[in-house]
């Protein structure tokens, strides 16, 4: 495997308890990674391990050095991490949140506010807004990172149907663009839409990682969930029994 | 720029103010008998300066502790500094009532001592660090009640006034303290970046290139070191500290190249303010001027963060 990132015989615990062990995978540019799994299983602590942010064993490897090897700026500079939603006491508005994301550079914020629909909320604090509107923020901050490597955990989280279209068509033109991303989701349309490959993490301990059209399967799926999961022609949905 | 400027400009009117102030009115301009001049520059003038100083080191510390702990109730003596400087300062009165050094000798020896009992715990996280300062700032307060109920009781008028904010004894030279206050400015802006993006928390924080460790280390260290000074210089002043970084916040947003100077300015603007009123209300007699911080400092941001929500 030799990919932008990669990860060998990768294991991470978390409070004493082994959450996967065992995961070695390829993250190339221009693809993208699906993590999935149920609650707990692990996939925000893999997205942690990932930025360097929380201590694994076994390998990460960032453009072909190990990343134990770089300091902090310098994967600043290689990964993007988008992950819970910040706080919001001290009174930061939108377009200062923007700015630490983009390094001070004012450049591209006006325009990549405008595509998340945040241009109006630009001198908001982030507190006086609606917890869709701060993932948007969140996604912006993102997009002004011009990073080869985005690590998001469930991007999709709070946002209206509109913008979840819009976050995924968003994910899609960057991968097109020859950026590597890995995300975590929870809704398998989305997942469907846009991975190449997908990792799925059960939450005692095992990781599986593949090409996506191999491991959406239905049974597969019910598995990892212990939920029951359909298709209905070529998509997987769940099953939230008879329409009423 | 019209908001530093009003800044600047209340600060140039306050100093003149508090030179006029006194148990008796002297105009700074007019000054023309010894006496009058001697009161200007040997007594008032000096004191002002302290109070500049040591209000804005309070602020800065404040704004500071309160990224640190990621808590906006945090101030400079949440995590027991000021216990363990007053149970200092009292120790040396009970050693030495004579001396006119041992409090200031003893509250900075008592703060070093509580900063490095907080230090052992600074490893645990913003959470539990600010938990575990709270528990030993109650420990110092039980050590100061016992040391205050074994003083002798003409010691006690002099540790209380000393414990409720004093500027009229303070020992340590001016010109240290308003270097202590550009030293920590300066420091304070060179952290600013990173500060700014602790405000995201500390995983944004890391994960936008910030070593969050060494960073919180450099400003607990920085912060518990100015709040020492200010509370061995002038005893424990309360509310600046607090209120202050949130004031200017409101004034001049959040990030801390703005911030942090703001700060020091206004947490010397308004302890000059409150040290003026303190020694001239019931002149020849003077309040505490810790009371004084909170009657003027709370009333202002009430009434700003009253006009902020509307």
């Amino acid at each position: 495997m030799s990919g932008i990132m990669n990860l060998s015989n990768l294991t991470v615990v978390r409070g004493g308890q082994t959450l996967l062990s065992g995961l070695s995978c390829a993250c190339n540019a221009g693809e993208v990674v699906v993590v999935l799994g149920p609650n707990g299983a692990g996939k925000s602590s893999l997205l942690l391990a990932m930025a360097g942010l929380i201590p694994v064993a076994g390998t990460i490897t960032l453009s072909g050095q190990l990343l134990s090897a770089y300091d902090r700026r310098e994967i600043c500079r290689q990964i993007a991490w988008q992950g819970d939603l910040p706080p919001t006491e001290f009174g930061l508005t939108v377009r200062q949140r923007l700015l630490l994301a983009a390094g001070e550079a004012d450049q591209g914020i006006e325009a990549t506010a405008a595509t998340m629909d945040i241009a109006l909320l630009l001198q908001r604090p982030l507190g006086e807004l609606s917890s869709g509107e701060r993932q948007r923020v969140e996604l912006a901050a993102l997009m002004l990172r011009d990073t080869p490597v985005w690590l998001l955990d469930e991007p999709t989280a709070h946002l209206d149907l509109k913008h979840q279209i819009r976050c995924i068509q968003m994910l899609k033109a960057q991968s097109a663009n020859g950026r590597a991303i890995i995300t975590v989701l929870h809704d398998l349309q989305q997942a469907m839409a846009i991975a190449d490959h997908l990792i799925l993490i059960d939450g005692k301990g095992a990781a599986e990682y593949g090409k996506a059209a191999e491991l959406f399967d239905g049974n597969r799926l019910s598995q990892l969930f212990d939920a029951p999961v359909i298709a209905r022609g070529s998509v997987l949905i769940p099953d939230y029994g008879e329409e009423r | 720029m019209l908001r530093w400027s009003a800044l600047i400009a209340a600060v140039a009117v306050c100093l003149l103010i508090g030179l006029a102030m006194g148990d008796q009115w002297i105009n700074p301009f007019s000054a023309s008998n010894s006496l009058d001049q001697t009161i200007l520059w040997e007594l008032r003038l000096p004191r002002l300066l302290t109070a500049f100083a040591v209000g804005g080191l309070l602020a800065l510390a404040g704004a500071w502790f309160q990224v640190l702990l990621g808590n906006p109730l945090a101030e400079p003596y949440v995590l027991g500094v000021a216990g363990s400087a007053s149970a200092g300062a009292v120790t040396g009165l009970m050693l030495m009532p004579e001396s006119s050094w041992i409090m200031s000798a003893g509250a900075f020896t008592g703060a070093w001592v509580g900063i490095v009992a907080v230090m052992f715990f600074s490893r645990l996280g913003p959470n539990r660090m600010l938990l575990a300062g709270v528990v030993l700032a109650a420990f110092w307060s039980a050590v100061l009640a016992l040391l205050l109920a074994l003083l002798p009781e003409q010691g006690l008028f002099r540790a209380f006034s000393w414990m409720m904010g004093d500027l009229s004894r303070s020992d340590l030279p001016i010109p240290l303290l308003l270097l202590a206050w550009v030293i920590a400015l300066a420091c304070g802006l060179l952290l600013s970046g990173a500060l700014d993006k602790l405000l995201l928390g500390e995983r944004h924080a890391e994960a936008l290139g910030v070593d969050v460790k060494q960073l919180r280390s450099r400003l607990l260290l920085l912060a518990s070191a100015v709040t020492a000074l200010a509370v061995t210089a002038a005893g424990t002043i309360g509310f600046i500290g607090l209120v202050i970084p949130h004031l200017m916040r409101l004034i001049f947003g959040s990030l801390h190249r703005a911030v942090l100077p703001a700060s020091a300015i206004g947490g010397g603007l308004l302890l000059v303010l409150a040290d003026s009123a303190a020694r001239t209300i019931i002149a020849p007699a003077e309040l505490p001027v810790g009371i004084l911080t909170a009657m003027i400092g709370v009333p202002v941001f009430l009434f700003l963060l009253l006009r902020r929500t509307a």
